[in-house]
């Protein structure tokens, strides 16, 4: 595609209202995520979004119609439905969290997609359309799908500026927390709740079998970069927003050229990036890190020994005799593991 | 706690169970007896009194025909009823024991029944039963490319002269079936020709009414090739001739600008393929300040109800002609 | 061992029952804890130490039994109790500071939605002083040794500034500077009329550092004041024959 005109954006309305969508969904699971990923949860928005593929079809067989909103809430309630049987599993039995995961995740999708095909076999189109929410359809978002997803993404933004240090707390030390007389139970609840809310928000557009990406990865990616919590929210609503955006933007480019997948790839790159690049936690500057500090500790050993030969006779070579080396000194504020050891 | 892993696990287990029991019966094989056109039943006398052989067919417009040319003769079973697409239907347990238990098996082929193929093969090949690709019978000089991939596109159904390629497919291969009924298949055969050829007579009397330039087709799926190429008439989709892939941006954009720029007056969803795309193409060309309606439903890769006149080959594409021409002379509201 | 609820005891446990699963952690336990004592629980692994504290702050499930603070029950007291949790119990990868760690003890105080005001941090940082780490107050959490992490958590129960301080195993893995620093902090919260109770580990400073001891393996075997009950026999009682060796190190009661 030549010469893309940015401002499309604004004047055209499929990529208007694509892009507008994807900026919504990117900034609500984005902020979703950092929680998600500091609580150790990333996988459990995987496990929702695919526990919400049976709701979606049981919403329609109960309603008959295919509208949005139905459909979405179909999916809340399967998505916590499958939570709960998740923390059911793990709490009444000795299967680990991993496992439940696992199972829940399969049972339930593996059950959506057996309704799916049995519902697409029944006479009638009203039900054409269903198997959409496997990957999405990003590209027919309207001007209403755009409303309601700003809508209900205002009020989570809403909901965790206002219980900000109840989720701090909660994320951080939950034991802790309820001996202050924190509501620990209703807190965790309402932040899955988010979490499932983030999910489906973005079910229409990204579909139920990527959406997962879009919970754990601008929260793992943000982490990489900052260590306060503000940041590292507002870094993966960042993230989210970036990835989506172009995401739409650059799959408008071509004809037949899938939304939901490259977004996901945008986020992809933004994690990939932030693993290897990111300035105190980024694998390549920790190896390059390394081999300094290698080289600096073999160079201190070889002044140890130059000086320690230039004290004695130079007769004998004394391997066995060299000196211990004088105790690395570590700073008033030295970590207890290996990294700070020989900061400057 | 021993007790309850012991439940938990019976249950996930029965789960389990009940999910591949279920299985096993999702997928219900249609049990559609198509209607067929009254005046060729009731003109010829047909030889038999119970159906002879077990036919089984994909889509209702094959079955329609084969319950046409077979009459009394052939008992007709569709895998797909109406609204059901067939680029993305995958064959149940069920299905496949329909089609092990069939005498003669009727589909689409050029990869229409894109998911099933490999079940034809092995029918085919392994058990030797007759499995006729029906518009694989069309010459290949009549076969129509799709642009983008490269691929035959398979919606041969659209244009009624082509059609009867098919139905002499069928002929063909329930003669070869039951050779001591060859005369009344070709009977009916005949009978219906001449009722396709009606059909192409109407389609194009009914078009002829819209003007030149008014005369653009645009649907949901690029499934309408055919008909375009014999009636004269321009067709645009903004997905391919295949419904598995996701919509592009991009082709959204295309197909709201078409419709802007030679300012048509309608756009059609089809009953297989869901209207979300169509909607948002409408949007978009009413947010430029062009007006716009949905004209009506086609029937493209299935027909209608059966019991109703659009549940038979002749009234589906009858259907789909009197919607079109209705939308593009306006007259249609949404 | 039955006292009656008394407004002016800061902890009676009474018939203290806990389980998981088939196996009693905690077996029909009475202590009461006299006011401004400093009392350790000591006992061999799993005896149950932890949750014994966690039964008490409501944080286990218990089988049977009462606990009560200044003669009401822990739900109505909780603005009375500080915990002070195992170091172990967080991932300290978490991205925030030793100061707002610290100013997370005065969310108890500030209800639903409100955020702490510049009186809570300020009291947050004095508490910081008071362990000795307020230059570390902009430090990630992350970079602290094992020690003064446990100081940022004892910082964070004294900004409650409760009346009961409850601790479990504040002690383990922290080096002797920090060690020092923790029990002047103790012993400081003890003069001003404080009740410490602390899971400690190492039975050999319990008569430095503590008055009060409760021997506890499963069942309560004996509290009381050090000098009193932290006897040989009650410590053979506790940890078996093994203890021997320890007594013959010279921990006499």
């Amino acid at each position: 595609m030549n010469g893309f005109d940015l401002s499309l954006i604004f004047l055209d309305y499929t990529i208007r209202n694509v892009v507008l969508g994807a900026l919504v969904l990117g900034i609500v699971s984005g902020t979703l995520s950092a929680f998600a990923v500091l609580r150790k949860q990333s996988l459990l928005g995987d496990t929702m979004s695919h526990a919400a593929l049976p709701g979606v079809i049981i919403a329609f067989l109960i309603t008959g119609v295919r509208a949005p909103l139905p459909l979405l809430i179909g999916a809340m309630i399967a998505g916590w439905i499958g939570t709960l049987i998740m923390r059911l599993i793990t709490a009444e039995t000795r299967i680990k969290q991993d496992s439940a995961q696992g199972l829940v995740l399969s049972v339930f999708f593996g059950f959506g997609m057996a309704l799916l095909s049995w519902v697409t076999r029944q006479p009638g189109a009203e039900h054409s359309g269903l198997d959409n929410f496997l990957f999405g359809q990003a590209a027919a978002t309207v001007a209403e799908d755009v409303q309601t997803m700003a809508m209900v993404g205002i009020l989570v933004l809403m909901l965790i500026v206002v219980f900000w240090k109840e989720f701090k707390l909660i994320s951080f030390d939950m034991q802790y927390a309820k001996t202050l007389g924190l509501r620990v139970g209703l807190m965790d609840v309402l932040l899955t709740t988010l979490i499932v809310v983030a999910v489906v928000v973005g079910l229409q557009m990204v579909g139920v079998v990527l959406m997962s990406a879009m919970i754990v990865a601008p929260g793992v990616a943000a982490r990489q970069w900052t260590n306060r919590l503000g940041v590292m929210i507002g870094l993966s609503a960042m993230f989210g927003a970036a990835a989506g955006v172009t995401g739409a933007l650059v799959s408008s480019t071509a004809l037949n050229m899938p939304t939901g997948p490259v977004i996901v790839l945008a986020i992809s790159a933004i994690v990939v990036v932030s693993l290897l690049f990111a300035p105190e936690r980024g694998v390549i500057w920790e190896h390059i890190r390394q081999l300094r500090r290698r080289g600096v500790l073999h160079a201190q050993i070889a002044r140890q020994r130059l000086i320690t030969d230039s004290k004695r006779p130079a007769i004998s070579s004394q391997p066995a005799n060299q000196p211990v080396a004088q105790p690395i000194p570590v700073q008033s504020g030295g970590s207890a593991n290996a990294k700070g050891v020989l900061k400057p | 706690m021993k007790h309850t892993v012991r439940f938990i696990s019976f249950v996930v287990i029965a789960a389990v169970g009940v999910m591949f029991v279920l299985n096993m019966f999702v997928g219900s094989a249609q049990q559609s007896e198509s209607p067929t056109a009254q005046s060729t039943q009731e003109a010829i006398p047909s030889p038999c009194t119970a159906p002879a052989a077990n036919a089984v067919a994909t889509v209702g417009m094959i079955a329609d025909i084969v319950s046409v040319v077979g009459g009394e003769c052939v008992s007709v079973t569709a895998l797909m009823g109406p609204g059901v697409d067939p680029h993305l239907y995958t064959a149940t347990e069920r299905d496949v024991e329909t089609l092990f238990n069939a005498d003669i098996i009727f589909y689409g082929g050029l990869n229409l029944e894109a998911r099933m193929v490999d079940i034809f093969e092995q029918i085919s090949t392994g058990l030797g039963k007759p499995t006729i690709p029906v518009s694989e019978n069309v010459p290949a000089e009549n076969i129509l490319t799709e642009v983008v991939y490269n691929a035959a596109d398979p919606h041969v159904w659209m244009n009624p002269l082509l059609w009867a390629y098919a139905v002499e497919a069928v002929r063909d291969g329930l003669t070869e079936l039951m050779p001591q009924y060859a005369d009344y298949f070709t009977a009916t055969t005949d009978a219906y020709l001449i009722e396709l050829h009606a059909l192409d007579e109407y389609i194009r009397q009914q078009l002829a009414r819209v003007p030149e330039e008014q005369r653009v087709l645009v649907t949901a799926h690029d499934a309408f090739q055919y008909y375009s190429h014999a009636y004269d008439i321009e067709v645009h989709a903004p997905q391919g001739i295949t419904t598995e892939s996701e919509v592009g941006v991009q082709n959204i954009r295309d197909t709201i600008a078409l419709l802007v720029e030679r300012q048509i007056p309608a756009i059609f969803v089809e009953t297989s393929v869901s209207p979300d795309v169509v909607e948002a193409i409408v949007e978009g060309v009413r947010d430029q300040g062009h007006e716009i309606v949905i004209g009506g439903s086609l029937f493209s890769d299935a027909m209608g109800d059966a019991g109703t006149p659009e549940g038979t080959y002749i009234g589906m594409i009858r259907h789909n002609t009197d919607v079109i021409v209705a939308g593009l002379l306006g007259e249609a509201g949404s | 061992m039955v006292t009656k609820n008394a407004n002016n005891i800061p902890l009676v446990i009474e018939d203290l029952t806990v389980a998981y699963r088939e196996e009693p952690v905690l077996w029909d336990v009475d202590l009461t804890v006299p006011q401004g004592a400093l009392m350790a629980i000591v006992g061999p692994n799993g005896a149950g130490k932890s949750t014994l504290i966690k039964a008490a702050l409501d944080l286990v499930d218990k089988a049977a039994g009462r606990v009560t603070i200044y003669g009401k029950p822990y739900a109505e007291q909780r603005q009375m109790v500080a915990y002070v949790p195992q170091r172990g119990s967080v991932d300290w990868d978490f991205p925030t500071n030793a100061l707002d760690v610290v100013t997370m003890g005065r969310y108890g105080r500030l209800g639903w939605i409100k955020r702490p005001t510049k009186s809570d941090r300020q009291i947050a940082y004095e508490s910081l002083v008071k362990v000795g780490m307020e230059s570390f107050a902009q430090r990630q959490i992350s970079q602290l040794s094992g020690g003064q992490q446990q100081r940022v958590f004892l910082a964070r129960a004294l900004a409650q500034d409760a009346q009961l301080y409850i601790m479990d195993e504040p002690f383990q893995g922290v080096d002797a500077t920090t060690e020092k620093a923790i029990i002047t902090v103790l012993k400081d919260l003890q003069a001003n009329g404080r009740t410490v109770l602390v899971v400690h580990h190492d039975l050999e400073t319990v008569p430095e550092y503590f008055d009060h001891v409760l021997l506890l393996n499963v069942k309560a075997i004996a509290s009381g004041r050090v000098d009193e009950v932290f006897t040989p026999e009650n410590l053979r009682a506790t940890y078996g024959s093994r203890v021997d060796a320890l007594i013959r190190q010279g921990v006499e009661a």
